[in-house]
């Protein structure tokens, strides 16, 4: 047993520290630092710097512009990348899409889009759930009727977040009515710019705009834009919601939201005294920081261990879970930390105190996204119960 | 990183949980609480022909040279068991001798240790300090025929079945002060020792040592403040990750048994298990569980390697998570069996009072909660 990282693996971790020190733009990073969720061109500009390393996607093979590297690194990358902090690489491009596409693409589809995902030229978005299909996606209704040489798509997404800064849309479609319901699903990339989408904003809790419906009219899509076979979609999604387990628990950014509650309770005065000269407060926070370690250790024990994986398959419930409680947990901190001073309700950038307590409200979503709390309780429970 | 154990540790763990399924039973277990014995005498021996009570000491003193690490799998196993052999208290007396004993101190009392003929425990805390780390009120004072202590050391683990107790004191300075403690090998038996022996709530031996001008034996030098203060820190950190490893057990064990209940307590004509309230209860108690692993694991490797990056913040990180993580598993595994549950002859209450013991001793959840306050 051993919790320490291996000379290389520290080599690694200082490159990477000193990368990020010399390449991160300072306005990006005290903007997430304040609390800022990244702008969009944040994400752009800082993906691009790292996928000059292959960074961006550095769990592809390096045929894709990837850089080949193994659990450990990306670990490490991930926890240096949060903890600048500076934006994570687009998520649907670099973990949900491209492994799709390397597993179930044709290779035209692959040579055309992997080094577009990578480099954030082109922005994709999620379209899976709908207004009648949450944590029962298989259920969808969005209906993709061939003709000819095209999909017409009819139906609506839900929940579609950055759909309003994306320019394709990866989709769960239904291309067969008669048969069970996860058989005639399938797997499309479709251009925003199509005649007959429609994006409609909706406005979160935050009072921010993440999240979007999105409208398809008679949308035609053609055929090489279908990805594996038609009616096999389900295999593609279960794919990928099943892949992406190295950043599920979100380690390194709890840590730093937790460092930065720190640094607030510090700052911040009371009654002319620093909120951390409360005991409770800092016992609160060093609690936190236990649960937190646990977590990390837990996610390096399942991510790093074939043994453990095999001993608990549901794994990736487990990190979740936690992960969720603990970032939720943290952003309540924050808003409490924020106190009186961060109820005035302003435009997200120019908050004084950062956008801590809107950050809060938006925090309640992390249950409910990637599979909902209540659902990976029931993961667990099939394998713990049966 | 590596989270596995070696084959050795996994062997001697699985060897022990054999040992302890045949001899430690839960019904053999209620018989011998029901009696006048602390532990099983039996038991012990074959705890000693494992090597178990080997396993701690220094290879020049009949000893296997093993760390916190080595412990993990073995505490956990007492912890599964519900065990009442008072192993940790032995491997901790052996340890702070180990620490600050001389060689000649060592090669006296260790070799019996590892043969199993000696019990030791380890004497530090006292009720006026609860979880503070070094409140030692206990006074020891140089006479013309050697050392003498005057105090009260209580909870003692282990004080019934004890030959011999290693007593922290101080030498000089105020309770709390870290400099001016000093260890001592004392004799429960001899003249100025009250020994007061008596279960604590999760059946296992404790007591209360009562010392007026006792006569005891200084280990190493007393003046020596470095390495004393060194042994009790060393110690107390064994202490510590034993504890987090025995409680995983303990919750490992309730876990156990409450997901076969669920599996076949019927209600309503189908398994309880069926019901998604038991079913996320079960699950919440599951991520408590591997967290609580997790920080087990921590704290061993902290206390093996005490100059660590992070050493000291995992130690209390451990025991604070370890303590409320397995203290969940086990109200919720007493929950999901219903009456059943509060039942003193059914086992997985036994857990509860374990863990409860367990994150009593060597500083509970909320003091290192304040001591990792006071580290940041």
């Amino acid at each position: 047993m051993d919790l320490t990282l291996t000379t290389e693996q520290r080599a690694f971790r200082d490159e990477v520290r000193a990368f990020i020190q010399a390449r991160l733009p300072d306005d990006i990073r005290a903007r997430l630092r304040a609390g800022h969720p990244p702008r969009k061109q944040d994400t752009v500009t800082w993906q691009r710097i790292l996928n000059e390393r292959g960074w961006a996607v550095p769990h592809w093979p390096r045929q894709y512009g990837g850089a080949d590297l193994g659990q450990v690194e990306r670990l490490i990358l991930l926890d240096e990348i949060y903890r600048a902090p500076a934006p994570l690489p687009q998520v649907f491009n670099t973990n949900m899409l491209g492994p799709v596409l390397m597993k179930f693409g044709t290779p035209a589809q692959c040579d055309h889009f992997l080094p577009r995902l990578a480099n954030l030229d082109l922005w994709f978005c999620q379209g899976f759930s709908e207004p009648g299909s949450g944590s029962d996606l298989a259920s969808l209704r969005t209906a993709a009727r061939r003709e000819g040489d095209h999909y017409v798509v009819n139906g609506q997404k839900i929940w579609t977040t950055t759909a309003h800064l994306a320019d394709w849309v990866f989709a769960l479609v239904r291309t067969d009515d008669g048969a069970r319901k996860q058989e005639g699903i399938s797997f499309l990339l479709i251009d925003l710019k199509t005649p007959g989408i429609r994006i409609r904003p909706i406005r979160s809790i935050d009072g921010d705009h993440h999240l979007n419906e999105v409208f398809f009219d008679d949308v035609r899509v053609p055929v090489d834009q279908l990805v594996g076979q038609e009616n096999r979609g389900w295999d593609c999604a279960k794919f990928l919601l099943a892949n992406e387990r190295t950043g599920i628990a979100n380690v390194g950014l709890c840590w730093e939201r937790l460092d930065r509650a720190r640094e607030i309770a510090q700052q911040t005065t009371q009654a002319g005294r620093p909120l951390w000269d409360d005991p409770k407060l800092r016992a609160e926070i060093a609690a936190l920081g236990a649960e937190v370690r646990a977590l990390e250790i837990t996610n390096w024990r399942f991510l790093l261990t074939p043994a453990e994986q095999a001993r608990v398959p549901a794994f990736a419930s487990v990190l979740k879970l936690k992960g969720t409680e603990l970032q939720q947990e943290i952003n309540a901190l924050l808003a409490r930390l924020a106190g009186p001073q961060g109820l005035e309700r302003r435009d997200a950038d120019e908050l004084a105190h950062g956008p801590l307590t809107p950050r809060y409200f938006y925090s309640r979503a992390a249950s409910i996204y990637g599979g909902t709390t209540e659902v990976q309780n029931d993961i667990l429970a099939k394998a713990l119960v049966g | 990183m590596n989270f596995e154990l070696d084959d050795d540790q996994r062997a001697l763990g699985d060897s022990l949980a054999r040992l302890l399924a045949d001899r430690g039973a839960f019904e053999q277990r209620r018989a011998l609480v029901a009696g006048d014995a602390w532990h099983d005498a039996q038991t012990w021996s074959a705890l000693a022909g494992l090597g178990l009570t080997a396993l701690p000491l220094p290879e020049a003193h009949g000893g296997f040279g093993g760390g916190a690490r080595d412990l993990l799998p073995v505490m956990q196993a007492m912890g599964r068991a519900l065990s009442l052999e008072p192993y940790l208290a032995t491997v901790l007396g052996a340890t702070a001798l180990r620490l600050a004993g001389t060689d000649a101190q060592q090669a006296q009392v260790l070799p019996g240790v590892a043969e199993g003929g000696t019990r030791l425990a380890w004497a530090h805390d006292e009720p006026e300090g609860r979880h503070a780390p070094l409140w030692v009120q206990a006074a020891a004072r140089p006479a013309k025929d050697g050392w003498r202590l005057t105090g009260v050391k209580s909870p003692v683990a282990g004080l019934g079945p004890a030959q011999r107790v290693v007593v922290s004191a101080r030498v000089s300075g105020a309770p709390g002060d870290a400099a001016g403690c000093a260890l001592f090998l004392v004799d429960p038996a001899a003249p100025g020792v009250q020994a007061r022996a008596f279960r604590l709530v999760d059946d296992t031996a404790g007591g209360e040592l009562r010392l007026d001008d006792a006569p005891a034996e200084p280990l190493g030098d007393p003046l020596d403040a470095a390495v004393q203060a060194l042994a009790i820190e060393r110690t107390q950190a064994l202490g510590l990750a034993a504890a987090c490893a025995d409680m995983v057990g303990a919750a490992e064990a309730a876990f156990a048994l409450a997901m076969e209940y669920v599996r076949t307590r019927k209600q309503f004509g189908r398994a309880i298990g069926e019901n998604q309230a038991l079913r996320h209860r079960a699950s919440q108690m599951f991520v408590a569980l591997e967290m609580a692993r997790s920080m087990a694991l921590a704290a061993a490797v902290a206390a093996d390697e005490p100059d660590g990056e992070h050493a000291r913040a995992d130690l209390s990180r451990a025991k604070l998570s370890v303590g409320r993580n397995a203290r969940a598993v086990a109200h919720g595994a007493i929950q999901l069996h219903g009456g059943i549950g509060m039942t003193e002859e059914y086992a997985v209450g036994h857990s509860l009072r374990r863990i409860h013991v367990m994150d009593q001793c060597f500083g509970d959840a909320d003091a290192h909660a304040a001591r990792l306050a006071a580290l940041a």
